[in-house]
């Protein structure tokens, strides 16, 4: 394999507990943190190192699991196993809480922005999908829950320019929403997975999806033209199988590149590229760059730096986040 | 639970527990390497205490060392264990108990599995699904009244 | 009265009541102490403020006589007592704020020993009907039953003559308490009232009700308590009321019945605990409506308690109703409640006997034991049910696990008898199942399973302790099977197990193992291992050694009575007889247990002249004479050595001498001392069989070359006369104590001159105070420190040995002398080659040594002579150690945690604050000794800790866990059993260290060694339970 992975640096940003989520901003130039001690951390690249801008803490009572910028950079929003969601606000080099939001019966897994930065879908071991509207004041509103899971809803994502949202299940499914009539619903279920689905990725069109699952392999979704007109159609183009050793944790497809990263429970950090001679139906994946002990345990979560090319982040049960660099010959 | 309530099984069979491990001359020996073995594993969860009864999983047969595997080497282990009942209802919270003291006790470089015995539990694949999803075992340790029922069973016991 | 004293009286009342100056009160008890003025003239005087229309003005004018009277109430008269009393009882219904002053004085008038007749009665009538007691202060309640317990003491007639009035006023009064210091004051007059015999009348119900409303006790005293009033205080005082009378029996049963379905586990075990109490005192009678409803709660609670103490006072309640059953008179019209309750049990329990794989078996057994426990009828009964199914269970039974349950059962049954048999002529309960209970023994003794075999020896031992149970052809049988299991059985469990059970045998029928047991365990034993040569020879060899061992220690078991003992010691002899001859094969570790096994003989038998005999003429004299044979002719042949020339053998040996003459036969045990001093003196080898030596043999003389194997033999003497009681006298001692001077200090082999060194300190200890021991003191340590003065001296280990021993020996018996000696070896810390040594030997100092200078050889042995040494020397360690240069510091701190590790553990916590910045320095040391020593001596210190360690904490966590990482494993380990003790200190100190201490111990999780594993295991599972829900 001429590309590769090699390390760019390496941080213990959650010390004694598990760090279950990297995200970059917008303009690529910061990450965020959060994991099981309940805190969550902006770092910031200072030369050589990255260093640790502030600490947001005492906004959650338990583990923080998903952390989520807006698209304008101003915003975080935080999800937590305490069931709330919490707003955090830009200001100067610090952040500060505006709000909480409530209404989750338990645990909240996911939390994520609308392209357009109005709307919010934060998703819950309730089972629920909730979207969140948010005005000029800052005041958000619940506008829509949708049950269409019969298990937690472990993952949430926006379609990179459309109103659509993706969720994925403990009940093996995942689930596409658009809005009809001021409501969302459910307007297609993917099955297909034998167990868990952990993580969702739309590619940089947002035609095709990919997700990764507790049955260790990556399935890749891609949208058809449906005859009656009226649901969406989605079908399962490829699955990546016998890579994983354990759990798929999370997958990303690279907004500028295409290569598709995995984040597994087997330690390992993949990067997956597409054949260019296959085509759109029947795509070709294979295994670009692999590194077996990127991390010490499991690793959780694997995010492309939006900007810069190849720069990958990820993150691990062992407390670190790492940086990476994706060469490509 | 209250200890006056009713049992599910009020009189389940119990089995002799295995003494203590002999200590052999090469266990002081600092120059041997002691390999993690299945006898060890099992001294790990042998004695967890049953939420139920006043005695270990190992009296009640819910675990037995050949449905140990531990793979020093290659840092796994798995765990099956047998409810007493096929409708026992602490189930979940055995293997729970099961995940957590061994999460306690070996080095983090192990991937652990701690399942039902096959064919042994009416609801068998939602409680393996369960003890999987590291996910909900994370949030189930934050319950704090889960927690203290857990801590219980992996109290040793005061005479 | 003179005027002058009415003009003082009348100022001070004026002083005290409108200048309320307190102090007044008592300068007026002082007036009336020494006669100024009497009560009745201060009663006068008071006359103005006690009519006073102002109700203040009265209290403080009653406030001052109450005062006085509660200083002066031994000296009133009759007459006056009787005149205050009307006073008071007058006052009684007078305002409120006056009666605080008034009960005051009320009480110190109880207290007199001039109370009229009548006026007790009349007091309380009054108090009874003019006060409302639970209206009244704490105090003044308090003041209350000090009343009532003053008169209980010394009037109770008249109390009594109240009739149920009293308890009625009494229930009243306390009606309503809710301060525990008043709590139990009240209880301890209702169980006045139940013990003493008060009428209750027709307040039986009421006097219970009053007291049963606080049962369960709930009450943790608050902290920092300044009264001290505990739970238990309660509780034990409150059952005494309750259980006080079988008047009770009605009302407390059933609210037994009730509290014993509370959750609270302290609630269940205080009312096991009542009900065990209260049946002592009941009858059949009391107890016949409730037995149902009492069996099915304790039922419940021992079929499905989690709690061995719930558990253990269920039973010990069945046994109580029981035996309280059992002492009912069967009448011919009364139902045999006995049998009724009996019936009850076996109903519940005896159909999961069947089922001895199932949980149920054992509490099922432990209830019927404890109710089989508790009378001989009892006993009778319950056996003739359980027994015979029992016996058919085993026998049908064919699982290993199932048959072991049932025969445990079994022997549990018969354990519990065992308890309840008293005299001696009554046939055994067994004595029906006596073919079947042997039948099962002797047939699991003939299985393969351990367990089963093991059990089946208890219950043997316990068959055997039935009297009269076991015919003659029974006791043959058993020892024919325990002959073959001690000839085969390879399991160390079961060859322990049937030993002991040889043992408990061999104690009530000796003939059987004097005519079969002995004989044949000689036979085996001597002959030689077959399969020799074959390629079975080498795991044959270990077998053949493991019976040896199996014999030997079995012959040591059954030798208690004299009979079996004159035949077993010779057989031991011969083994140590043969081997030196060369005639038979044992090996080396062999001979040492036969040592070990005479050794147990002498220490178990009777003191008896002709056991004395059996020692001192026979064993010790050949003995003596095998190990001198052996080191002649070690000497100048190069041929084969005589095993008996090992140094273990001879330490073997010479605990056999000094066991006998420490315990047998002073006399004997002198002539035997003064036999071995004429051959190590005057070469007198007369009383040694087998005589056939040189005529110069000159042990203590240093001998050409190094023949060591002759001079070793000083270790002998020491076993010969170190052991004696200090009133025998050890002949031509000064020539002795020259000799052995001598050759402990010029000898260079170790044994000889460290065995020289414990004799001679050995004989120092004992001898009496005076001019001559000083002087022999002095005169050897000139000598030791002119060899340690002198660097280039070759002897300088030997010195310092010996000079250590004395140190020893001055220090158990607090001998002024030891200080110069124990000074000089502190001094020696410093010295490059000895100072290592020197640290050592402080552990020598401070612990016991197995072989000479201990209680067991009479030595004398000062109570808490290390306390003392190391309140007298602390101090100079800590200035060395602080003075010493840096590379000596280590030898300070060795000798620091010798002394502190053996220092009993009280002191250690009263002496830790002033040393622990010291023994946190030896934590850093670099020394593994120092490290481990004190890390053994602070770890039962971590148990309870003293706040000074409290303080260091910090310091403390971090040097241990620094330790964890040691290259040691014992360090490793040791350090971490001193973490995991620190998990149990006061949560809120801890648990800033929690996450440190878990990231720590997650290294040790992956050691190589195991033994290391499980201790960071243990640790680290208590550490996750600090701070979290349901952990501590």
């Amino acid at each position: 394999m001429k590309e590769a992975l090699s390390l760019v640096q390496r941080v213990n940003a959650h010390p004694d507990s598990r760090c279950w989520f990297v995200s970059w901003n917008p303009s690529g130039s910061l990450v965020a943190s959060c994991g099981g001690d309940k805190a969550i951390r902006i770092w910031g690249r200072e030369g050589d190192s990255w260093i640790c801008k502030s600490v947001l803490q005492d906004g959650h009572q338990r583990t923080v699991r998903k952390v989520a910028w807006s698209p304008c950079g101003n915003y975080l929003a935080s999800a937590s196993f305490d069931a709330t969601t919490c707003i955090w606000k830009k200001k100067d080099d610090d952040f500060e809480s505006l709000t909480v939001l409530e209404g989750h019966e338990n645990e909240v897994k996911c939390v994520a922005w609308a392209p357009s930065g109005n709307l919010l879908a934060t998703c819950s071991r309730d089972k629920s999908v909730w979207v969140w509207e948010v005005d000029e004041e800052d005041e958000y509103e619940c506008v829509t829950v949708v049950n269409s899971h019969t298990q937690d809803v472990k993952h949430v994502v926006w379609h990179p320019t459309q109103e659509l949202l993706a969720s994925a299940s403990y009940d093996n499914n995942i689930c596409i929403y658009r809005e009809e009539d001021d409501d969302w619903e459910c307007r297609a279920t993917l099955q297909g997975h034998t167990s868990t689905v952990w993580s969702l990725s739309f590619d940089a069109t947002g035609q095709r999806l990919a997700s990764g699952s507790d049955d260790r392999t990556v399935k890749i979704w891609k949208e058809y033209p449906n005859e009656a007109g009226q649901d969406l159609s989605w079908k399962c183009v490829c699955t990546l199988s016998g890579y994983h050793g354990r759990t798929v944790y999370d997958v990303a497809w690279c907004p500028l590149t295409g290569v598709l990263a995995t984040a597994s429970g087997d330690d390992a950090v993949r990067v997956f590229k597409e054949d260019e001679s296959t085509g759109p139906d029947q795509p070709v994946f294979s295994l670009a760059a692999q590194v077996t002990k990127a991390h010490s345990q499991d690793v959780n979560c694997v995010a492309w730096n939006p900007k810069e090319a190849g720069l990958l982040a990820t993150c691990s049960d062992d407390g670190d986040f790492a940086i990476w660099r994706f060469h490509e010959d | 639970m209250s200890a006056g309530g009713r049992l599910e099984n009020a009189n389940p069979v119990i089995f002799q527990r295995s003494g203590e491990r002999l200590l052999t001359a090469s266990d002081e020996d600092e120059d041997v390497h002691d390999r993690i073995d299945d006898r060890e594993i099992f001294d790990l969860i042998r004695s967890i205490n049953d939420p139920e009864h006043p005695l270990s999983l190992e009296e009640l047969n819910v675990v037995e060392q050949v449905r140990v595997k531990v793979n020093d080497a290659e840092s796994s282990v798995g765990v099956e264990f047998t409810p007493t009942i096929p409708h026992c209802s602490m189930a979940t919270l055995i293997g729970l108990s099961i995940k957590v003291k061994l999460l306690r006790s070996l080095p983090d470089r192990f991937k652990i599995d701690v399942q039902i015995t096959p064919g042994t539990h009416a609801s068998e694949e939602a409680v393996n699904k369960q003890l999987a999803d590291k996910e909900r075992v994370a949030a189930a340790l934050e319950n704090s009244s889960l927690l203290e029922v857990v801590n219980q069973c992996l109290t040793t016991r005061s005479i | 009265m003179m005027a002058a004293d009415g003009a003082l009286l009348l100022s001070l009342v004026e002083e005290f009541v409108s200048g309320l100056q307190d102090s007044k009160a008592k300068d007026t008890a002082a007036g009336v102490r020494n006669g100024q003025f009497t009560v009745l003239q201060l009663v006068e005087a008071l006359g103005l403020s006690l009519t006073s229309s102002q109700p203040h003005t009265r209290a403080r004018g009653v406030q001052l006589l109450s005062e006085v009277l509660h200083e002066c109430y031994g000296n009133l008269t009759e007459r006056e007592v009787e005149v205050l009393i009307a006073f008071y009882e007058n006052r009684l219904k007078d305002h409120y704020v006056i009666t605080p002053s008034v009960l005051q004085g009320l009480r110190a008038l109880t207290k007199c020993a001039a109370l009229p007749p009548g006026s007790a009665v009349s007091m309380l009538r009054s108090l009874f009907q003019d006060v409302h007691v639970q209206s009244l202060m704490l105090m003044e309640r308090s003041c209350v039953y000090n009343m009532l317990i003053n008169l209980m003491e010394t009037r109770e007639a008249e109390l009594k003559g109240l009739g149920a009035d009293f308890v009625f006023g009494f229930v009243q009064s306390m009606d309503g308490e809710r301060d525990p210091r008043n709590l139990l004051l009240a209880f301890q007059i209702a169980k006045n009232i139940v013990h003493r015999g008060y009428d209750l009348g027709k307040f039986t119900e009421e006097l219970f009700e009053v007291t049963s409303c606080y049962f369960p006790i709930d009450f943790s005293p608050p902290p920092n308590d300044p009264h001290g009033i505990t739970k238990e205080e309660l509780i034990e005082t409150l059952r005494a009321v309750l259980t006080g009378t079988p008047k009770f029996a009605e009302f407390l049963l059933p609210l037994i019945i009730e509290k014993l379905d509370s959750d609270v586990q302290s609630a269940k075990l205080d009312s096991l605990q009542t009900l065990t109490a209260c049946v002592s005192q009941y009858e059949h009678k009391d107890l016949a409506e409730f037995l149902e409803g009492l069996w099915t709660s304790l039922r419940r609670e021992v079929f499905q308690t989690s709690s061995e103490r719930i558990e253990s006072a269920g039973l010990a309640a069945v046994t109580a109703l029981t035996s309280c059953l059992s002492r009912s008179v069967l009448n011919s019209d009364s139902e045999d409640s006995l049998s009724t309750f009996l019936d009850l049990v076996l109903k519940d329990c005896k159909h999961h006997l069947c089922e001895p794989d199932l949980k149920l078996v054992w509490p099922s057994a432990k209830l019927l034991q404890a109710a089989c426990s508790a009378s001989s009828r009892a006993s009778h009964a319950t056996t003739a049910a359980v027994m015979p199914s029992l016996i058919e269970q085993y026998s049908s039974r064919t699982q290993c696990s199932h048959r072991r349950t049932l025969l445990e059962v079994v022997l549990r049954f018969i354990q519990s008898v065992k308890t309840s048999q008293s005299s001696e002529n009554e046939e055994s309960v067994f004595s029906a199942f006596r073919q079947s209970l042997c039948g099962m023994v002797f047939s699991a003794l003939s299985e393969t399973n351990a367990s089963l075999q093991i059990t089946a020896t208890s219950m043997l031992t316990s068959l055997a302790q039935q009297t009269g149970l076991l015919l003659d052809s029974d006791v043959e049988l058993a020892v024919d099977h325990l002959t073959r299991l001690l000839l085969t059985e390879e399991d160390d469990r079961v060859s322990l197990a049937v030993v002991d059970c040889a043992g408990a045998l061999a104690e009530l029928h000796p003939t059987v193992f004097i005519t079969k047991l002995i004989p044949r365990l000689k036979k085996e034993m001597f002959s030689e291992p077959m399969d020799e040569g074959d390629n079975r020879a080498a795991s044959g060899q270990p077998s053949h050694h493991a019976m040896r061992q199996r014999c030997l220690s079995a012959l040591a078991a059954v030798s208690t009575r004299p009979g079996v003992v004159r035949e077993s010691t010779p057989v031991l002899l011969e083994v140590l007889g043969s081997v030196h001859a060369g005639s038979a094969a044992f090996s080396v570790e062999e001979v040492v247990s036969a040592c070990h096994s005479l050794r147990r003989i002498a220490e178990q038998v009777q003191d008896t002249e002709e056991m004395g005999r059996c020692f001192h003429e026979v064993v010790i004299p050949r003995l003596i004479s095998l190990a001198l044979q052996a080191a002649l002719q070690g000497e100048g042949s190069s041929g084969r050595r005589s095993p008996l020339v090992e140094e273990v053998v001879l330490s073997a040996v010479v605990s056999v001498i000094s066991t006998s003459c420490a315990r047998l036969q002073p006399m004997l045990a002198g002539q035997t001392a003064s036999r071995a001093v004429s051959l190590f003196l005057d070469d007198d080898v007369s009383f040694l069989p087998d005589n056939s030596f040189p005529s110069q043999i000159q042990l203590l003389k240093k001998q050409q070359g190094d023949s060591w194997s002759r001079s070793q033999m000083v270790c002998l003497l020491m076993g010969c006369v170190c052991s004696l009681p200090r009133s025998v006298e050890v002949p031509q001692i000064d020539q002795l104590m020259s000799q052995l001077e001598e050759l402990s200090c010029t000898c260079s082999h170790p044994l000889s001159y460290n065995s020289a060194a414990k004799c001679f300190s050995g004989l120092v200890n004992k001898r009496p105070q005076g001019d001559s021991l000083d002087s022999l003191v002095q005169t050897m340590m000139k000598r030791v420190c002119r060899e340690l003065d002198s660097s280039s001296s070759p002897v300088r280990t030997q010195a310092l040995t010996l000079m250590i021993w004395v140190s020893k020996a001055l220090l158990l018996r607090y001998h002024p002398l030891s200080t110069a000696l124990t000074d000089k070896l502190f001094s020696l810390l410093d010295d490059t080659d000895l100072g290592a040594a020197a640290a050592d030997g402080f552990s020598l100092l401070m612990s016991d040594s197995s072989d000479v200078l201990n209680r067991g050889c009479h030595a004398d042995v000062r109570i808490m002579y290390r306390q003392r040494f190391f309140s007298e020397n602390s101090a100079k360690l800590v200035q060395g150690f602080n003075a010493a240069p840096q590379e000596k510091k280590s030898n300070y701190l060795k000798a620091l945690s010798n002394i502190v590790n053996k220092l009993p553990k009280q002191v250690q916590i009263t002496e830790l604050p002033a040393l622990l910045s010291l023994l946190l320095e030896a934590l850093s040391c670099p020394d593994q000794g120092v490290q481990l020593s004190t890390l053994s001596c602070l770890e039962p210190v971590l148990v309870d800790p003293p706040p000074a360690l409290i303080q260091q904490l910090e310091a403390l966590v971090s040097r241990l866990l620094a330790l964890t990482s040691s290259p040691t494993m014992s360090v490793k380990i040791a350090s971490m059993r001193c973490i995991h003790a620190i998990s149990r200190f006061p949560e809120h100190e801890i648990l800033p260290f929690r996450a440190r201490v878990l990231r720590a111990l997650a290294r040790p999780l992956d050691d190589r060694k195991r033994l290391v594993r499980s201790e960071a295991v243990q640790a680290r599972g208590e550490w996750f339970l600090v701070g979290s829900p349901g952990g501590r």
